[in-house]
Formats: C-alpha cells, structure tokens, sequence
C-alpha cells in the first residue's frame, strides 16, 4: 500500500479511479444498446422455446425412457461449476491476503451471481410441471440429493448476492454523492436507497470488514457442498461413468477451471470495453494465468484418477461406457476436452507470452469450450449405458440428439446469464472503488466529499 | 410479401407431409416373397391371437375397431386394406425389423411366434376364410368363494342361453388372478365342470402381502361378458417379507423413514449456513444504525 501525502493528491487521484470505474455505468454508446438489443432478443426467442415445451409437454425434448437427462443437467452442471469462480476468488484468495485477487473479485461475483440463478431456472425448466415446484420445498424428502441440491443453490445464490452487496455500500454512498445529472434520477435514488445513509465511519468500515470475512468464511462450506451435492446427483447411483468416490472433489476443482477460464475472459472484456488497462493489469493476467495453471494440474491429476481407475479393471457396463467415450462416438468430445481443454492450455501458459490478455482469453474460450462438453459427456453417456441393455424399444430411444427447442432453451441460459451479468456492471461500477483507493493509499476521509471537479 | 408467404405456406406444408412420406417401408423382394411356414388353421389363428394380445394389442388396438393409440405415425389396424395389403412375408419381415416408432421384436418373439402372428393377421384377410369369428361376448355370471383353510377358490359360471334363461356354463376357461397395484397378475386357469363348477387350489408358492393376505380375482375369458369376482384379503398365499423402508408401501421411502443421520446432517448444515446469513443481515441493519453516529 503506497502512501500518498497531500490532499490534492488524494483527491485528483480519487477523481481519476472514480471517473475509470463509472465508465461501465456511464457509457451510453450505439454498441451498448446492440448489446443489450442482442441478450434481450436471444434470451426471448430461447424463452419462446420454453413456451413451446410447457404448451406441449417434454415430449419435444429428446429425453425419453432411457436417457431421462439431457441438455438441462448438462447445462445445469455447468453453470453451478462456473459459479465457483466467485467462492475461489472472492473469498479463499481474499482470505490468503492475495492482494492482485480484489479487484477482480466483483466480476467473480456477477459471474457467480449470474451462473447460480441460470442454474435455478434451468432446473426448473427441466421440469415437466413447473407449476409444482413449490411441492419440492412443502413436500420435499431430506433423504433426495435433488431436495439438498435446490438447498444449496439457494443458499449459494443468497450468500453471492451477500458478498456482491456488501463490499458495494461505501460505493454506492460515493457514487450517489459524485454523480450528477449525467445519471438517472432513478439510479441515484437506487444508490441512495442501498447505500443504508453510509456515512464512512470506523464503524460502519468495522462492520463491513466483519460482515466479509464472515461471509468469506461461510461461503468455502456453502461453495464446496454445491458442487459436491451436485457430483452426488450423479454419484449417489450405481450408473457406469457415475459410480465414483471422487466426483465430489473432482466436479469443484473442475468447476475451478472452468470458473477461472470464464472470468478471465469477462476480465477481458472488461478491460477492452470499459478502458481498465491500469486496473486489469498484464500482472493480473499473468497471475490469473498462473492460477489456470494450477488448477488445471489438479483437474487433469483428478482425470487421471477418474479414467485410469475404471479403465484398468474395465467392469462390464463400466467398459461398455469407457469404450464410447474413449473410441465411440463421444471420442472427438472426450478427446477434445482432455487435450485441447486441458493438457494443452497447461502446457501453453506456462510460456509467460501465453499469460498476456489476449492469448490468455482466447484460450479461456477453449477451456470453457471442453467445460461444456465435459458435463456433457459426464451427463449423457451414462444415460446411455443403463445396467440392463436397452432392448424391444424403438431405435430412437436408444441415443439421446438434443431436439431445436432443447437448443432454445440452452440459448436462453446463456444469453440470460450474459443479460445478467451486462445489467449488473450497467448498474454498478465493475471494481471496487474504495478498495481500489485504499490500494493506492488515498485515506478514506476523501471518498465521501462531494467531488471538487464538479 | 405474398410471395414471401406463399413460401413460407409451402415450405409448412412439406414439413407436414414429411411424417407421411416417412410411412414407405421397403421389403426387399426375396424377404417379402417368403411363405408362412405354420399352417392356417384355427389353434394357429388362436396361438397368434395370444402373441397379438401380449404384444402388439396395446398400440394397434382390436382388428376392425379402429382403436389404436394415438401415436405418430397412427399404429395400423389388422383388418385394414393397408395391412392386408401385406404378403405374408412382408408381415413378418417388419414385425422383425421394426421401424420408427415400431419396435422390432426380432429379439424378443421367436421367429415360429413371429408367423403365428402372421397367420393371425391374416385371418382379417378379404382372400381367405376367417377362421376365428370374432362373436359378440355371451352375457355370463360368476360366483366364487374360498376356502382359506384349504386354500381352495370354489366357481360357479352361468350364462345366458338364446331364451334369456341363466344356465350353467361348461367346460369354460376360467381365468384365476391376484390383483396387484397396476392390475392383475395371473395365478392359473381352470375349467369348469359338467355341472358349470370349478375348484381351483391356489398354488402354495402365491407371495401374498406381508401377512399373507391376496386378492384373489376370478374371470372368465374374453369370449364372455361377465363381472369378474374379486376375493379381497383372502389369506391364502404366504406371506412377503417387506423391508422397512417400503413397508407402508409408497413408491419412494417418505420422510418418515429418511435415515436419522441424513436428516440431523440437513437440518444442522443448512440451519447453520442461514444462521450466518441471517447474522450477516443483522450486520447489514446496523451499518444502517451506524449512520446515525459520527
């Protein structure tokens, strides 16, 4: 932490963070309303495909008898595992007192936030009668990992907004203060209202400090059980592929990759749209890049773990499965995932040219790619491969092809996410400002005076 | 714009009429010139009745009713001009092979099974004589009692003669069940005597529920119209031993048998997690308090 001296110096240096910041919030350009044109005419035609299955049932999906999960859980499982990136950086970095992680922890968040609900909503709409979901909750069974599971995204989804908010109040207080006309009168009221009349004394700064690390502290557990009980969706079973004691701990460190590989390319983005060049440093990048790495190895020693267990001793449903998927029709997917998605990326970042931005993004592309196809493949080939053979059922029912309105409703996932994340950095500025300026030793006094320039 | 929607009209109808042009299902010649080996005669028609009945009935309904299931493509009827149409072995060659949403049974249904099905369908046939007549059911009763000491199921089946008279039924299958959740399972058959009775003894071995309690259902066959006599909670099979958990009987264990440890390890995990949230919002209220000191 440098120290700075003179109150003008403060000053001016405040003025220069808070006019990057707000960057995200003031830009009014053509491509912010194409962007937003583009997420809101998406999500709608993905969501026109949710009226056509509730109007005429599942059966326009390609789920059937045998493979009873498709393109949802799929999807499901990869929004929760993207959602991880928030309980890794915003909380276990923060708490190892990793300094370079604070500014990148709110982008975390809107990832975190954004993916959670997505994977809510995509729960719901693999129901066949959404209506009846309140009965999960009034008549639920304790004993079904399904009934854990909505617990968890619940509360994972409470404690994200929680750590979104909380770190947000001292900003709000001070951008309510320093923005003029040139925002909305319903926006400042917004500030106004959750600012909570923040002041910036000792405290209400106490207060926050606490109010975080208690929050840090408790999402490690929450972050962990819901991928955990989300591997036991799956594990809990006796199915070829699933019956695994690993997969609780082998879905997070996945869910770290593919977590990570998302925020770096927010971050990304971020910092080309919005001019955040002094903020989402090359260093960032380089020690997000880093970050991949690491988790990659772990991933890649679960892998191993995963396959080579099974694959020597070669069971009999087991070797059925492990033949698709390592020379059926699932190998370009399987192999595709494991080298391109991940020996590959592990090898190429650790050249230190691969840890700039862009190289750096464009691989996270590819990493989220195979992140995708891996809950694929974790999901849908052991549907494929039940204990007794598929038989006297049409030929149909005996692989599972995604139908259009499937797509559809995948298309509204992920553009709904994108809406998601795009409202919340319209809304508030994309970093922390006041972390930002205590970072750069302006004292706190400063950031609830009315702005001087204006 | 006209143009535009003439387009638009015609590329509909063609995806409406690609379900239809699905329908053409190719025989090679040499499989569809085979002959039906099993002679036509009237046990084969039966024989193939009884295949039909457990087989195929459920989609393709009862010959010259019209009452399929409504599936894509519509399930055809046997007596139709499109099935008759058929040679014999074209018949067999897609009960085989199946397409679509037809099933092929070339696994499940032997291949003598497969032309006695043959030879049913063909007893609809407008070139041959049909040889099992499909009569309108004769108005029947049924009486039936059990002897649980012995385990014994005592009938008596009437049936209505051309003057509207009740007289006893001979030599009649009678068809013995147990009714079960989702209908009823067949324990035997008997006959019935010169003097319209049966006896029937329930094999030893018949799984009751867990005391041993059946419902025993008598019926007859098809061929009559009578109101089946159910024997509720007859103690004559041997008892089930029924595991705990499904003991009351519901498809899934209820939360009444969730396993203690499993509900102490949600209640305390998920009440200590909302707990802590709830804290945090505590502290949420007082950053607001906090505002009102200096």
């Amino acid at each position: 932490m440098q120290k700075t001296e003179s109150p003008e110096e403060s000053r001016r240096k405040l003025d220069k963070i808070v006019s990057d910041l707000t960057r995200s919030i003031l830009l009014k350009d053509e491509l912010t309303r194409f962007w937003f044109f583009i997420l809101i005419m998406f999500a709608g035609v993905g969501l026109w495909g949710w009226i056509l299955q509730i109007k005429n049932g599942l059966g326009v999906t390609g789920m059937g008898d045998y493979i009873s999960w498709g393109l949802y859980i799929a999807n499901f499982v990869f929004f929760v595992a993207i959602s991880l990136v928030g309980l890794l950086i915003s909380s276990v970095l923060q708490l190892l007192k990793i300094s370079w992680a604070k500014p990148v922890s709110r982008a975390a968040e809107q990832i975190a936030i954004a993916a959670v609900a997505l994977a809510g909503i995509i729960i719901v709409m693999d129901m066949g009668r959404p209506d009846r979901l309140l009965n999960i909750f009034l008549h639920g069974r304790y004993a079904s990992p399904i009934v854990w599971d909505l617990t968890v995204v619940s509360t994972y989804l409470a404690i994200s907004l929680l750590l979104f908010y909380i770190p947000l109040i001292p900003d709000l207080a001070l951008l309510h203060e320093r923005m003029g006309p040139e925002l909305p009168t319903w926006k400042r009221k917004l500030y106004k209202v959750l600012a909570l009349g923040w002041k910036g004394n000792d405290l209400q700064f106490k207060t926050v400090y606490h109010a975080l690390r208690v929050l840090m502290i408790l999402i490690i557990p929450v972050g962990l059980s819901i991928h955990t009980v989300t591997s036991w969706l799956f594990a809990a079973t006796l199915r070829p592929g699933w019956d695994s004691t690993i997969f609780g701990p082998y879905f997070v460190v996945g869910a770290f990759v593919a977590g990570t590989g998302a925020l770096i390319i927010l971050m990304y983005v971020y910092r080309l749209r919005y001019g955040l060049k002094e903020y989402y440093t090359d260093m960032h990048f380089d020690r997000m890049g880093k970050l991949l790495v690491l988790v990659c190895l772990v991933y890649l020693y679960f892998n191993i773990n995963e396959f080579f267990v099974p694959v020597y001793k070669m069971k009999l449903a087991e070797g059925v499965h492990l033949k698709t998927l390592f020379s059926g029709g699932y190998a370009f997917m399987f192999w595709f995932a494991q080298i391109v998605g991940l020996v590959l990326p592990i090898l190429l970042i650790q050249l230190k040219f691969f840890r700039r931005p862009l190289p750096l993004s464009l691989i996270s592309v590819v990493i989220l790619l195979s992140a995708w196809f891996k809950r694929y493949l974790i999901v849908i080939p052991t549907m494929e491969h039940p204990f007794l053979p598929v038989q006297n059922v049409p030929e149909s029912f005996h692989h599972y092809k995604p139908t259009s309105t499937e797509m559809l409703i995948m298309l509204f996932s992920f553009f709904a996410a994108l809406l998601i994340i795009s409202i919340l950095a319209k809304l508030f500025p994309v970093i922390t400002i006041w972390e930002v300026a205590e970072e750069q030793g302006i004292d706190k006094e400063y950031l609830t005076e009315k702005s001087n320039t204006q | 714009m006209n143009r535009l929607k003439n387009i638009i009209g015609t590329a509909v109808l063609m995806m409406l009429a690609l379900p239809v042009l699905g329908q053409d299902w190719i025989v090679p010649d040499e499989q569809a010139a085979l002959a039906n080996p099993s002679e036509y005669t009237l046990d084969n028609v039966k024989l193939g009745k009884a295949i039909y009945t457990k087989n195929c009935k459920s989609c393709h309904g009862d010959p010259g009713k019209n009452n399929p299931l409504a599936l894509v493509p519509v399930p055809v009827d046997m007596a139709s001009e499109k099935m008759q149409t058929n040679s014999e072995g074209s018949l067999f060659y897609k009960i085989t092979n199946g397409k679509g949403v037809m099933p092929p049974f070339e696994s499940s249904i032997s291949e003598n099974d497969r032309w006695l099905l043959v030879s049913f369908i063909q007893n609809y046939s407008p070139g041959r004589e049909q040889v099992l007549l499909d009569l309108p059911p004769i108005k029947a009763k049924l009486l039936a009692s059990v002897n649980e000491a012995q385990g014994l199921v005592d009938i008596m089946a009437e049936y209505e003669d051309a003057n509207e008279v009740y007289v006893p039924l001979l030599n009649a299958p009678v068809i013995i069940s147990s009714k079960k959740a989702f209908g009823n399972l067949k324990i035997g058959e008997t006959v019935t005597n010169d003097q319209g009775r049966a006896i029937y003894t329930i094999p030893e071995n018949t799984m009751g529920d867990e005391h041993g309690y059946l419902s025993v259902v008598v019926s007859l066959s098809e061929e009559y119209e009578a109101a089946e006599v159910i024997l509720d909670k007859a103690l004559v099979g041997t008892a089930k031993e029924v595991p705990e958990l499904i003991r009351k009987g519901v498809l899934w264990s209820t939360n009444n048998n969730v396993s203690l440890w499993v509900l102490i390890s949600y209640i305390l995990s998920t009440g200590g997690a909302w707990m802590v949230i709830i804290y945090v919002i505590v502290q949420i209220v007082k950053i607001k308090k906090y505002s009102r000191s200096s």
